[in-house]
């Protein structure tokens, strides 16, 4: 099997492969990375290292995981799931991402392609407006210290108390928005200040608003899909992108200080400077766990006041408000996170890291709307080719962790994208095809282009057949909004 | 040769890298400071209405270049601001560097700044300050 390492890959099947634990010194587990065999191969020399270095973490238990759509990360790769021993194992701020709980979240609506085409430009600008983007944005929503406690700790809870959303918005995120061990006072004072105003904010680089159409044609599990409250008939739906924003950032780079410091009093090495990391159990671990969640929290929250606005941004060009438009959640899932998650091997701190939790069928942990098909599993592609609505399942709990893919992946540097084509004339090109973009900064629509990504159908193909997730539907962009 | 920075187009795929280099150690920093300002903005459409003074003090070259170019970030959150230029000086004593530096640019404005990343922190991926040939060099990876 010829790709980019030198160490001895093997097939398990046609879309999942094996780095066995003779392949490098200290590997206490095998690495496994799913994709096709032209997947594996166009994968870059980082994730081989990188997949490899995360089995040799002490506590990790049966592999080291890599999905589709990995590529090379800090510490971890892009992609990368690891679950570790709550007792013997470790935490790691390069497990889950700087951008902590960067997620997905999908809303659905009872409009059409036709209905929404004659007003398109419109409604672009009003979300443009409503929903800041980009370089130093600030939030509309005032927070003194004792409110921004108060999301840290309550998450998308505090906004539903706000009035930023309806009450059963809670019931199909992810732990309900909020995750529990949240604890302000784990967290710099750095942190806070850099991410007091943000709440609202989509930010830059890969994060965006699209609103998306869903045809007929397009549908794989009508049954599924419905129970989702997607219906087809060129019915819009809006995804949105992004996560805790700076403070989140902050949070990961105090406690890599923290690690740093305090790995060699637990005896532990590393492969890789962004892998520091502290036993789960010990102090520097748990209160980067607290802090961790408070990141966590605010991210839910800031996509619940995104949603807000959404809502509020489609009442003004319709006339109708939100409930009137069917404008409800489908569900909002992190793609950066540890949690404790109990599986054969006991309880585990899972980390993914550009991957998607992705429960099946009577899982508890579902709400009940959702318990007998599974959960709503949101995959973002490029702004170009279209997004995914899959769906979790018992293999995947099975197998993975309860993990899957997040996106497409990137297979082009951003600097590289920018020399290959200009922001104006990309957006000008996906007008003519029929998506309507608005940027901030048109150096980094360009960095965001379609070709710098993965094929994500073959993405999605990949983690079917390895029966991790299932299609639901294709959402297909006809509007974006990015930083 | 005067003080430089390139931005890579084969590091760090999702993000953001580059090489700084010049000939002193100011220089290396002053090159630094100069891509992670224009990571963020074109300083050239950007004011110098907002002003901030900073002091780091480390035993670590490199550390103390880190430190300093977070401050970047920090600011542009913390006070949402994008930067024109930056100046700093450096003192050596008693196994010390003191970096005694000011940022200076305006409030964030998309009318008239060319924006670009919003770049959220410096990482140590691939991070290293050396001397080779006389020369002061250092890779950085901006996490963005």
């Amino acid at each position: 099997m010829k790709c980019n390492t030198s160490m001895r890959v093997v097939r398990i099947s046609d879309d999942v492969w094996e780095i066995p634990v003779t392949e490098k010194s200290g590997m206490l587990v095998p690495a496994r990375i799913y994709g096709t065999e032209s997947i594996l191969r166009a994968m870059d020399t980082g994730v081989f290292e990188q997949v490899t270095n995360v089995a040799c973490l002490p506590g990790i238990r049966r592999y080291a995981l890599c999905m589709p759509d990995g590529h090379w990360g800090y510490g971890f790769p892009i992609g990368g799931v690891a679950a570790f021993d709550v007792r013997s194992g470790i935490i790691s701020p390069g497990g889950v991402g700087y951008d902590v709980n960067c997620g997905m979240r999908l809303i659905r609506t009872d409009l059409t392609l036709e209905e929404v085409q004659p007003k398109l430009e419109l409604l672009m600008t009003e979300l443009f407006r409503r929903v800041p983007a980009g370089v130093g944005a600030s939030g509309f929503v005032s927070m003194d210290r004792p409110s921004f406690d108060r999301v840290m700790t309550q998450g998308a809870r505090w906004c539903i108390e706000q009035g930023y959303g309806w009450h059963r918005d809670l019931e199909r995120m992810e732990q309900g928005g909020c995750l529990s061990g949240a604890d302000p006072d784990k967290v710099s004072d750095h942190a806070v200040t850099r991410g007091r105003n943000q709440l609202g904010t989509l930010g830059s680089g890969n994060h965006y608003l699209e609103v998306q159409v869903v045809s007929n044609d397009r549908m794989f599990a009508p049954e599924v899909a419905a129970a989702f409250g997607i219906t087809g008939n060129d019915q819009i739906v809006i995804m949105v992108h992004c996560g805790s924003r700076g403070f989140g950032h902050q949070v990961a780079s105090d406690y890599l200080k923290v690690f740093e410091k305090a790995m060699p009093r637990y005896g532990i090495t590393v492969k890789d400077q962004q892998l520091a990391c502290a036993p789960f159990l010990s102090e520097e671990g748990q209160d980067y766990f607290a802090a961790m969640n408070c990141a966590a929290n605010t991210a839910f929250a800031n996509r619940q006041v995104i949603t807000h606005q959404i809502r509020e941004a489609f009442a003004a060009v319709f006339g109708r408000s939100g409930e009137e438009l069917g404008m409800e959640l489908v569900y909002d899932v992190a793609h950066n996170i540890a949690k404790v998650e109990r599986y054969s091997e006991g309880e585990l701190v899972v980390h993914r890291k550009g991957a998607t939790r992705a429960l099946g069928p009577g899982s508890p942990d579902l709400p009940a709307c959702y318990r007998s098909v599974g959960q709503p599993v949101i995959c973002g592609g490029s702004m170009e080719t279209g997004s995914y609505l899959l769906v979790g399942t018992q293999r995947a709990t099975d197998d993975t962790f309860g993990s899957t893919m997040h996106g497409s992946g990137r297979t082009m540097s951003r600097t590289q994208a920018k020399k290959s084509i200009r922001g104006e004339q990309l957006q000008q090109q996906m007008k003519q095809r029929g998506i309507l973009v608005k940027a901030v900064s048109m150096s980094g629509l360009a960095e965001e282009a379609g070709f710098a990504y993965k094929n994500i159908s073959e993405v999605v193909e990949s983690v079917e057949r390895a029966g991790i997730t299932k299609k639901v539907a294709e959402l297909r962009p006809i509007g974006n909004i990015k930083g | 040769m005067p003080a430089s920075f390139l931005f890579l187009d084969d590091v760090a795929l999702a993000d953001l890298a580059f090489d700084a280099e010049g000939d002193s150690v100011p220089e290396v920093f002053e090159a630094a400071s100069n891509a992670v300002m224009e990571a963020m903005a074109d300083p050239k459409t950007v004011g110098a209405t907002w002003e901030r003074c900073v002091e780091h003090v480390a035993a670590d070259l490199a550390e103390l270049l880190f430190d300093w170019l977070s401050d970047f970030v920090y600011w542009k959150d913390a006070a949402g601001v994008v930067f024109s230029r930056a100046s700093i000086s450096l003192i050596q004593a008693g196994g010390q560097w003191t970096l005694a530096g000011t940022l200076i640019g305006e409030p964030v404005n998309q009318a008239t700044q060319m924006l670009r990343n919003d770049v959220k922190g410096v990482t140590k991926h691939l991070y290293r300050l050396r001397q080779d040939n006389g020369r002061w060099r250092v890779r950085v990876v901006l996490d963005v």
